[in-house]
């Protein structure tokens, strides 16, 4: 026993310490490549010489966003495309996930729409800005039309993923235990579609932010695309590059603080492993 | 025609497939009463439409000929009276052995208090405590379908309907599964009709054998099998039995005969229309 137990120790001591030196370094390998993205962007700026109406360094960028942060301006324009991706996503959900539901109930129907459903993938969301604009003029509806048309198609064809992936034996073992069509509707495909779903509006959120941000450089009504294009007009390099980077920041904050979580857990929770 | 009216009564069951070369018959002329309390077993060669027939029982299909009755009433669709045990894939991944085993319940709206009563009890017959808890995924393939059997069996029907419900576990845990559903049984006298390919565990856990022909298949032979002492009935015992193995050779004998002319009629087809 003791024997054993000696025998045992020095192969598990030295994993647990070579992890313990490498936890710090968990963190580290995250901000690594960002670290290296910021050098060699301060690289090309000294390399070339570049003039600060060309391309604004690193220092400089950071200078602008500290004092666009102190006036509120950057957390209002940011605030208002949280909160438009915020409403578009809620509405995509109400919207994307009963009708596919509706589609993905049925197989003959989901078969007929697959066709179409990757036609409208297609074209973006951008390309449907300026019909947006003729119906809808320069307003929050133009933007919101775009963003909810990028998301909710993804979301529906994932929802019908999720649906038409459910083995057809929980539907009968739960019609031999007496359950109604609403009852089936609750226990067996909601929770069955609902990884399916979560991995839609995860790649929605991903597109219709992207589509966010070119409704606002068009639409110009607040929003951080509205902040860099606006920047443009005077040549505020910098400004448009704390924008670039807000943008991006906000995009993996909200994805993996907000999303990335359901969908692990649900995943994690029922061992549903997709395909 | 004794005054107690049949669990099941098949009369002139014929089924047909639709296939893109027309219709396909699954079975020939289907005539079968089953007793309440009988445990009774249907062996066949595969494809000889035995699941077609349980399919049909279970309200799954609709026969193309014939009629399907339960407690005298016309079967039209599933129903709570019939329950089904699958070979596999059929409890919620997104429930636990708990609320798997107590999901008929809940659908019945049974308080919650008995629900977890009988829940319990059946959590002790099927041997899963401990893993009340647990999810389906976390579970071996022999107690999931401990799971399966326990959930079926909560939801007490009248009778129970199982189709090849160890067919996808191994040797040594499908045995345990067999003597543990034979217990089972004893204990609650339950209907039961079981369809398997193997001899032995028609043998094994029937009151009464049904042979059915390769397809389109009917019933060929029925074989009453004497009952053992509840409790008694385990493997070694049962091989042990000179009588049991007569059975099991002279059922085994009807079921190779169907073998062979399933090989005759394969290599019929295949050589017409060569010719």
């Amino acid at each position: 026993m003791s024997i054993a137990t000696t025998a045992n120790a020095p192969p598990q001591a030295f994993p647990s310490a070579l992890s313990a030196v490498l936890r710090p370094l968990k963190g580290l390998r995250i901000v690594l490549p960002f670290a290296m993205v910021v050098a060699i962007w301060w690289a090309i700026k000294w390399h070339w010489a570049l003039d600060d109406r060309v391309l604004a360094s690193p220092a400089q960028v950071a200078i602008a966003a500290l004092q666009l942060g102190n006036r509120g301006i950057l957390a209002d324009y940011a605030a208002t495309s949280l909160r438009m991706m915020g409403i578009a996503a809620l509405i995509s959900a109400l919207i994307g996930v009963p009708l596919g539901f509706a589609i993905g109930a049925n197989r003959v129907v989901a078969r007929a729409l697959e066709g179409t459903l990757r036609f409208l993938q297609g074209i973006s969301g951008v390309a449907w800005l300026p019909l947006a604009i003729i119906w809808f003029g320069f307003s929050d509806t133009t933007k919101l039309t775009v963003v909810i048309y990028t998301l909710v198609v993804p979301i529906i064809v994932n929802t019908i993923v999720g649906v038409r992936a459910i083995p057809e034996n929980y539907v009968l073992a739960l019609q031999s235990l007496g359950a109604s069509r609403l009852r089936i509707m609750w226990d067996v495909y909601l929770p069955g579609a609902l990884p399916s779903i979560v991995v839609g509006l995860r790649l929605g959120m991903g597109y219709g932010w992207r589509a966010l941000i070119a409704a606002e450089m068009l639409v110009r009504r607040g929003g951080l695309g509205d902040l860099i294009f606006g920047a443009r007009t005077f040549s505020q390099i910098d400004r448009i590059m704390v924008g670039m980077v807000l943008i991006g920041t906000l995009y993996i904050i909200v994805d993996r603080l907000l999303v990335q979580p359901i969908e692990t857990m649900t995943l994690a929770r029922w061992g549903v492993l997709r395909k | 025609m004794s005054g107690a009216v049949d669990k099941i009564e098949v009369a002139g069951f014929r089924h047909f497939f639709q296939s893109e070369s027309g219709p396909v018959q699954a079975t020939s002329i289907i005539d079968l009463r089953i007793q309440a309390g009988e445990f009774v077993t249907l062996v066949g060669p595969s494809g000889c439409g035995k699941t077609t027939l349980l399919k049909a029982i279970a309200g799954f299909i609709k026969p193309s000929e014939g009629r399907i009755f339960c407690n005298g009433r016309p079967v039209t669709g599933p129903g709570r009276d019939r329950g089904v045990v699958f070979q596999e894939l059929a409890i919620l991944p997104w429930r636990t052995v708990r609320r798997n085993i107590g999901h008929g319940l809940d659908i019945a709206g049974t308080k919650p208090a008995e629900r977890d009563r009988i829940v319990a009890r059946l959590i002790d017959l099927v041997g899963l405590r401990g893993f009340e808890d647990r999810y389906p995924h976390e579970l071996s393939g022999g107690m999931r379908q401990r799971v399966a059997v326990a959930r079926t069996w909560a939801a007490d029907p009248d009778v129970i309907l199982m189709d090849e419900p160890f067919a996808a576990v191994d040797a040594m845990t499908r045995l345990t599964l067999q003597e543990e559903l034979a217990r089972l049984c004893a204990t609650t006298n339950k209907t039961v009709f079981f369809i398997t390919h193997g001899v032995e565990e028609a043998v094994f856990l029937g009151d009464r054998v049904l042979v059915m022909t390769r397809r389109p298949g009917r019933i060929k032979a029925e074989i009453a099998v004497p009952r053992r002492t509840p409790g008694g009935r385990d493997w070694e015992s049962f091989t042990a039995d000179p009588e049991m193995q007569a059975i099991c050779e002279q059922v085994l004998r009807l079921v190779r005969e169907e073998r062979g002319a399933t090989l005759v009629a394969g290599d019929g087809a295949s050589v017409v229309p060569a010719a």
